[in-house]
């Protein structure tokens, strides 16, 4: 009797293990791979694109025998150096299988680092990448195999937009961390019991308040101030909201640190300010590692605000470039592409290198919220 | 000695300050500005001045079509949410939590991980995954032999809310299944090993011991879900361009955006987009005590 129990269990528990499997694995396609196929997309061209969605890249690799031909400068040639300053004559050559005859991938190349008889073609005639001096092959092979990023780039000005985002998420993040957890040792290890109280609370219900919802009041408030469409008005509001999470995680982490050892500093004369930056921040450092990564990838990620706030390109983040590039660029799925992953992949190397600590953070925050 | 107190007074108002201050201002004095304006005549293109108006500006919401048709919608995204994500979350962390599986760290970093993603980003994502001549199509294309099939879900009115619920899911199962392994292993181990040598089955431990346990963890992840979905704005804005496609898709949020932002023919475009925007709030409280409610009846 007892080893059939044990039998239909073991059978049963194989059952169940290879459903577990099979759940698992599937979600686990269903997530990596759409993002997959979003990074090695992002390395085809328009016309690989459309020829097969699905296709390795292989054309913007695959350039050492490239044909370009030479073109006539004009309006829509953007070049990629300042005429005003550099006055120095250059080829401007066009690829005749990317993008071919849309000024799209195009190469201004100067002229005196020209073999003669390359110098010499004239609008028209057409020459093979392996006709250039090797640094300048080298140069160009660079250059075709980053088309995407390169576009994305220059077209939706996103390095300026990429620093923006850096910018917000560290200066918020830095402040979120200072104020938080000065507010969180006095809320849990000075006295005035009841005022902490009072002021956890209020604190605390911020928890349950998104930008999203007092979007208007925010931009009306802000508007008065003069403070729209700056960095430290976003930075703050910012600030603001991500607040109630780091006084809350923190609280809980100080809560836990022994009074003694502050009361022990008191005696040999430190201090509250003293026991603060002597003794609560260093030992705080697990919480604010999970509060930083938190904060700064929420506000990396974050649209709404800036999207109503910043009117110019000087104050854009990473999200409404890259939101405004794919809506004005909708025939170049390549380079939205590579906006896409320009935006995913700082926020992705973040949560591979903290994955445990997000887990704690989150959850301490959602279970005690 | 109270010279004393008051020194320390000092002190810890000072370590208080900073956050306080800034918190005050920029999220608890909004959320009276918000209601104030919600019930006033405030026109921005006459210098502001404001008049009391009373429910105005909700009677309006009230009456316009539009509201009804964003509400329905919000009302669908929280049905996925509380129907969809949470009970996959559930599932997952379920079988993660029971060591079923080897490489649990593997599998639990994977489906977290869109979660951490830019919402904006992943809708643009999922646009281009659906659309006619997308990766989607090309699939179901190889899948039926027919060479014009495509996928048209996006497109209409009554189905384009089942790609965004996928997209849905496919980002926030992730958080419910964290949560929900979080509060599994904290469950004392004892408890299962009883039940398996009463004889329980998998799926009666798991009715009969894990799920009882789990009803608080339930709520909260439902009250998440219900907040979360009310106010999701990114992933629909940039999923259908601005929740039009025909504002098929149209949220409150978008709603909200559209009314405050953009309709610059309507004088009264910030006192109805508070409005909405509370409105949106209130929804949100009333179903969270609704699911209170219900969970309470039900003996959890």
């Amino acid at each position: 009797m007892n080893s059939f129990t044990v039998k239909t269990n073991t059978l049963e528990s194989v059952g169940w293990r290879t459903l577990a499997y099979i759940v698992l694995i599937g979600w686990a396609l269903i997530t990596i791979l759409p993002l997959f196929w979003m990074v090695y997309s992002s390395f085809k061209s328009n016309e690989e694109l459309v020829r097969d969605i699905y296709a390795f890249p292989k054309e913007l690799f695959d350039n050492k025998n490239d044909e370009y031909i030479v073109i006539k400068p004009q309006l829509n040639v953007v070049p990629d150096y300042d005429p005003e300053v550099d006055t120095r004559e250059r080829l401007i050559i066009e690829s005749t299988s990317i993008s071919p005859g849309r000024r799209l991938m195009v190469h201004f190349l100067l002229k005196e680092e020209l073999p003669a008889p390359v110098a010499a073609l004239e609008p028209g005639d057409t020459l093979e990448l392996n006709q250039l001096p090797l640094d300048m092959r080298i140069r160009l092979s660079w250059k075709t195999i980053w088309f995407n990023y390169r576009s994305a780039f220059s077209r939706g000005r996103l390095g300026w937009k990429f620093a923006n985002s850096l910018i917000y998420a560290v200066v918020s993040t830095f402040m979120i961390n200072l104020f938080g957890l000065m507010m969180a040792f006095a809320l849990s290890k000075l006295q005035f019991k009841k005022l902490s109280l009072v002021i956890g609370g209020v604190v605390g219900i911020g928890y349950l308040i998104s930008i999203n919802s007092l979007i208007i009041p925010l931009f009306l408030m802000l508007t008065s101030i003069n403070l729209t469409d700056t960095h430290v008005g976003i930075i703050l509001v910012y600030t603001a909201f991500g607040l109630p999470l780091a006084v809350m995680l923190d609280s809980q982490f100080i809560h836990g640190l022994p009074s003694s050892l502050i009361e022990s500093a008191r005696m040999d004369g430190a201090s509250t300010f003293r026991v603060f930056r002597s003794i609560i921040a260093p030992m705080s450092t697990p919480v604010v590692v999970t509060v930083s990564i938190i904060s700064a990838l929420g506000i990396w990620n974050e649209f709404l605000l800036v999207l109503v706030l910043a009117s110019s390109e000087f104050t854009k983040s990473l999200p409404v470039g890259v939101y405004s590039f794919s809506s004005l660029t909708s025939t170049q799925l390549g380079w939205q592409l590579a906006a896409l992953v320009i935006a995913t992949t700082p926020a992705m190397i973040v949560y591979f290198l903290f994955q445990n600590r997000l887990a704690e953070g989150v959850v301490g925050g959602a279970i005690k919220g | 000695m109270k010279k004393r107190v008051r020194r320390e007074l000092l002190v810890y108002l000072g370590m208080v300050a900073p956050a306080l201050v800034i918190y005050l201002f920029i999220v608890a004095y909004p959320v009276v500005y918000s209601v104030l304006l919600s019930f006033s005549d405030f026109n921005p293109n006459r210098g502001g001045v404001w008049n009391f108006v009373g429910f105005r500006h909700y009677e309006t919401m009230l009456a316009d079509s539009n509201f009804w048709y964003a509400l329905k919608n919000n009302m669908i995204v929280v049905g996925i949410s509380v129907f969809g994500q949470i009970p996959i979350g559930f599932m997952l962390a379920y079988i993660l939590f029971r060591k079923m599986v080897k490489a649990r760290i593997f599998f639990q970093t994977i489906v977290f991980l869109p979660h951490f993603l830019s919402t904006i980003v992943i809708g643009i994502m999922w646009k281009r995954l659906f659309q006619a001549d997308g990766p989607v199509s090309r699939l179901i294309q190889m899948i039926t032999g027919d060479p014009t099939a495509q996928f048209e879900l996006m497109l209409y009115p009554e189905t384009v809310m089942i790609p965004i619920g996928f997209a849905l899911i496919w980002i926030y199962t992730g958080l419910y299944m964290i949560i929900f392994l979080a509060n599994l292993q904290k469950i004392d181990e004892n408890l299962m090993e009883a039940a398996k040598i009463d004889g329980a089955t998998e799926s009666q431990i798991f009715l009969k011991v894990i799920v009882p346990i789990l009803a608080g963890t339930i709520l909260i992840s439902t009250i998440l879900a219900i907040a979360g979905s009310l106010r999701g704005f990114d992933l629909i804005f940039s999923i259908t361009t601005q929740g039009l496609q025909r504002n098929n898709a149209m949220v409150l949020p978008i709603f909200m955006y559209q009314t405050a932002f953009q309709n610059y023919t309507n004088e009264m475009r910030f006192a109805y987009g508070a409005a909405i925007s509370n409105a949106i709030v209130v929804i949100s409280l009333i179903l969270i005590l609704f699911s209170r409610l219900l969970s309470r009846k039900r003996d959890f």
